[in-house]
């Protein structure tokens, strides 16, 4: 049997990870990811314990988390589920919802910060053109990065992930990285 | 420019698709019997008025809802902004 070697969204068979100053930079490919959209007049389902959250922000519960994508459309992350069949687990806690496999479709940048809020805004306002208010413990949307499509997800003061389209994973490291580097080297 | 988004507040317009004009959300009953004659005003017939218009825009790079955003195209100022699924299919002017 031909001997298949698994890569990562970036081509390599490693993870990649940089470090810029206080930030760091790290591709992870550890989330099982599903949407979740509601038919027309259905209830919103509470999957995993999770109360799916209101427009502009995410929750989480335990490893399961979910950020708003649009009116009765949630993301719903499943930490530690990449390599297994997420939707399934999801239809089964939301039987009457649509819901469609995600996982490897986008590619997750952590971005983490050794000190407070301040390093991950100061990059984000290179990058994304959001108030400051996003970048608040437990927000998450969509917005245009570069012209390519990515939804930031705040996950707590020194850490925020970044899902972009894994076809284009490359040149979203290179838009991340490229402004890092500046603001650490003007630093 | 910004649009004041009604779910997530003020956005940047470069997220957004432009589509046209809102009075494209009254399509007209294609078995009436003037279907015709009002479905080539429907394609071809616009007003353009220099002030006030009301447009459909794509939340394209966000939430992907349709908007109905009322802009003054002398002034640039956005007067409002609302989501399209809330309005009558056929009751936008």
């Amino acid at each position: 049997m031909t001997d298949l070697i698994p890569l990562t969204a970036l081509g390599a068979t490693e993870l990649r990870s940089e470090r810029f100053g206080a930030l760091t930079i790290a591709e992870d490919d550890s989330y099982g990811l599903a949407s979740l959209t509601l038919r027309k007049g259905q209830s919103a389902p509470t999957p995993f314990g999770l109360t799916l959250p209101e427009a502009g922000f995410a929750t989480q519960s335990g490893s399961t988390s979910a950020i708003w994508t649009g009116p009765d459309q949630w993301l719903i992350l499943g930490e530690g589920k990449g390599q297994t069949d997420f939707a399934a687990e999801v239809l089964a806690q939301a039987p009457q919802a649509s819901v469609t496999e995600q996982t490897e479709g986008l590619v997750c940048f952590d971005i983490r910060s050794d000190v407070e809020v301040l390093p991950i805004a100061a990059l984000m306002s290179k990058l994304v053109n959001l108030p400051p208010e996003n970048y608040a413990t437990g927000r998450a949307t969509r917005t245009g990065l570069e012209h390519m499509t990515v939804f930031l997800y705040q996950r707590d003061e020194r850490h925020l992930s970044i899902l972009g389209m894994r076809s284009y994973a490359g040149s979203l490291w290179h838009a991340l990285v490229t402004a890092a580097a500046r603001l650490a080297q003007a630093a | 420019m910004l649009i004041p988004h009604p779910l997530l507040g003020l956005r940047d317009s470069q997220e957004f698709t432009y589509l046209g004009d809102a009075s494209l959300m009254n399509r007209p009953d294609p078995a009436g019997p003037s279907a015709e004659a009002e479905f080539c005003d429907y394609v071809f017939l616009r007003d353009n008025p220099a002030g006030v218009h009301r447009e459909l825009w794509f939340h394209e790079q966000g939430d992907r809802s349709w908007l109905v955003v009322t802009r003054n195209t002398l002034t640039h100022e956005i007067l409002g902004a609302e989501l399209a699924r809330n309005l009558p299919a056929r009751g936008a002017e």
